[in-house]
């Protein structure tokens, strides 16, 4: 029972290659050799298959015939160093290529010219990011049409003098006061600096004729009634708020004057514009 | 001094002169290459913008 275990069949691996003509490899194997010519039929001559001298062969010594194959075999050339000789010299490097032809003439030259490539590259890309910030921060404006609409045109020459005109900008109501040298001269002599909110009328007026505002109440927003008031400006009937013929708070709640829109004066055309 | 070198001593030698100058051009070139792209747009649609064409329809409006 012991011994099952060794008596395994082991299969071992074929030790010779076979070549494509189907002929077993075998290097060592010199299947040049012939046999001697006659064979035992004559003068048997020297074997061709002979192995030469120097490769080892059998030799006869004092304890009797002795087999010796050389492994480090004896140089065939001469083993001294040349000393004269016709081939190219020895480089330190022999692998690395020229590059004489590549380099730069002129060292201030190639500096000036990698610098301007920098700079070039670096002009482009600021350009880039400003022109993309911009074009960005374009987007966030009004377009012209939206523009179009946000402005207000009116004929000044259809206001008479001393009469109010309410348009409306923006969905809210302004103000228009053609005012009469009256009221501009009392609006002008108030002792403005003691007001709620003081402004002198200069401040609120681009021309003293005439008075451009926003007709929304600073207290709660409603619509204050023009020529009216214990001032001779306006009165809003929500919360009892005066204004004088400047829209300056006079009496009541409203904590503000009111409140002055951009305009411009289109002399040319007698218009003004709102906004 | 060759023309390398006044570039480089001027300009390149410096950063607190390279960048500020870097900005400055890229300033100027965008202004120039707006303009050139403007100029090359007009002129390839020569006859077909408003402003080219507007003195036929605004003098017929003003006669009218």
């Amino acid at each position: 029972m012991a011994f099952n275990g060794l008596k395994k069949a082991v299969t071992l691996t074929p030790c010779v290659r076979t070549l494509p003509s189907g002929v077993p490899a075998a290097p060592l194997l010199n299947l040049a050799a012939r046999a001697p010519a006659d064979h035992g039929h004559g003068a048997s001559g020297p074997r061709v298959d002979v192995t030469p001298r120097w490769a080892g062969g059998v030799s006869r010594s004092s304890s009797g015939l002795a087999s010796k194959s050389y492994v480090t075999l004896p140089s065939t050339t001469p083993s001294t160093a040349r000393f004269l000789h016709t081939s190219v010299a020895v480089k330190d490097a022999p692998q690395v290529p020229d590059f004489s032809h590549y380099r730069a003439n002129d060292n201030d030259t190639n500096r000036a010219f990698s610098y301007f490539m920098v700079g070039s590259l670096g002009l482009i890309s600021a350009s880039v990011a400003k022109s993309t910030v911009a074009e960005f921060l374009k987007t966030m404006s009004a377009s012209a049409d939206v523009l179009a609409l946000a402005k207000v045109e009116i004929e000044l020459a259809t206001i008479p003098e001393g009469k109010n005109v309410i348009v409306k900008w923006r969905g809210k109501p302004v103000f228009i006061r053609h005012r009469t040298q009256a009221e501009i001269d009392e609006a002008r002599e108030t002792n403005w600096q003691s007001l709620r909110d003081p402004e002198s009328d200069e401040q609120r007026v681009k021309k003293p004729e005439w008075l451009i505002m926003l007709g929304v109440c600073t207290h709660l927003g409603c619509v204050p009634i023009g020529e009216s008031g214990d001032y001779g400006g306006w009165f809003c009937p929500c919360h009892g708020s005066h204004y004088d013929i400047s829209g300056r708070a006079r009496k009541g709640p409203a904590p503000l004057n009111l409140e002055i829109p951009a305009y411009e004066f289109n002399d040319a055309e007698g218009k003004v514009v709102i906004g | 001094m060759p023309f390398s070198t006044t570039l480089y001593n001027t300009f390149f030698r410096r950063n607190s002169i390279f960048v500020p100058t870097l900005f400055v051009g890229a300033f100027a070139f965008g202004i120039g290459f707006d303009s050139g792209v403007t100029a090359f747009f007009d002129r390839w649609n020569k006859g077909k913008q408003w402003k080219d064409i507007r003195h036929k329809y605004v003098e017929a409006a003003e006669e009218e």
